[in-house]
């Protein structure tokens, strides 16, 4: 895990005010704490933390330099203006180079299942600890040809060496179910429509029609 | 269609529509999702309508989450009435979505199939949407 090196100003005026005087000068507020040290307020540049974060992953190891005393942080929260999508604030964990920390690291599907099956994620997430500066960026389960029933936990996934599980070994992460056949969709969806009042005229039924047959069509194409 | 099967009161004031959401402003669920982009009250009829047309386009490839819940009765009095004689008899439900809520999740589709079938989703909200990605990142 590579980290990115932010020059970072002390921050001495707080409140919502200066905040947003910080945020209009296209810059972030940040807090650095841990260690049982005071917190340290800080101010970051805009674009270059937002592209550190980015490419950090969600927990992202910056090391910043704070009027030019070097300090290594993982990111620890950060809040995100829902509609314009800016950073609004980071928090940041002081850590040392070889300090083991818990971390939620993220969890991604890869392969293709049986057909006729469906995939869910029930816990994107993992809790692992591991040393700050050799953090997972995620955890791959491969789902390749599993069949419905199929049913991955925690305790399955291969951790990389120096890292440990923390969340319970049993717990579910991916799982693998049937999916719906055509005609349980197709009921259920024609009583919830009813239900709503829509109403199908000739035209949708010929398309509907016209779907089906392209899809039996493309079907039999497989199976050929 | 989503409603409450009891509730304290039949009829309620009516809820403000005016700020942003305070939480869920990130995918919990799926991979893809709606995501409001202004304020707006949501009715049962609208939820399942949209329901219904991701569920058709994406057909048994994938799950859907919806996030929202329409709890809060709004009346309406008959037509031709004169004023007075008391609020109106309760006539819809609606979730009082503010801008920034994600209002559905979508998982075990591609992401082209997902865009399509939110795309067809979205026409039957009220208000402005976005296609929102968990790949894409929140910022």
């Amino acid at each position: 895990m590579s980290t990115e090196k932010i020059t970072a100003e002390a921050r001495t005026e707080f409140g919502k005010g200066a905040a947003r005087r910080i945020r209009r000068a296209d810059k972030i507020p940040a807090v650095i704490y841990g260690h049982g040290n005071d917190p340290v307020h800080v101010t970051l540049p805009g674009h270059a933390t937002m592209m550190a974060l980015k490419h950090g992953g969600a927990n992202a190891l910056l090391e910043l330099s704070i009027d030019g005393k070097a300090q290594l942080a993982l990111t620890k929260q950060i809040q995100i203006d829902p509609i314009k999508r800016h950073i609004e604030h980071v928090d940041f964990v002081a850590v040392t180079r070889g300090e083991k920390v818990t971390v939620d690291v993220p969890v991604i599907v890869v392969g293709d299942a049986a057909p006729e099956t469906l995939v869910v994620t029930e816990n994107s997430t993992l809790e692992v600890e591991a040393e700050a500066t050799h953090i997972p960026e995620q955890f791959e389960v491969s789902v390749e040809g599993a069949e419905a029933g199929t049913q991955f936990t925690a305790g399955e996934i291969t951790l990389p060496s120096g890292t440990t599980l923390l969340t319970d070994p049993e717990t579910l992460v991916v799982n693998v179910t049937a999916a719906l056949t055509a005609e349980q969709l197709d009921a259920e969806l024609t009583e919830a429509e009813a239900e709503v009042g829509i109403e199908k005229d000739e035209s949708d039924a010929e398309i509907a029609e016209a779907e089906a047959e392209g899809d039996s069509t493309e079907g039999d194409a497989d199976s050929e | 269609m989503l409603m409450p099967r009891r509730v304290k009161h039949r009829k309620q004031h009516h809820p403000k529509r005016t700020g942003a959401a305070k939480g869920g402003t990130s995918l919990n669920f799926g991979d893809f999702g709606i995501q409001a982009v202004e304020s707006h009250y949501v009715t049962n009829r609208q939820i399942e309508s949209a329901r219904i047309a991701m569920t058709r386009h994406i057909k048994r490839g994938g799950k859907v989450w919806i996030n929202i819940y329409p709890d809060r009765p709004l009346t309406k009095k008959p037509a031709e009435t004169r004023m007075g004689s008391g609020k109106g008899s309760p006539e819809w439900w609606v979730a009082n979505v503010k801008a920034g809520r994600i209002m559905f999740e979508l998982s075990g589709v591609t992401e082209e199939v997902a865009r399509e079938a939110m795309r067809r989703a979205m026409h039957k909200l009220p208000m402005k949407c976005r296609f929102v990605s968990r790949e894409a990142g929140e910022f």
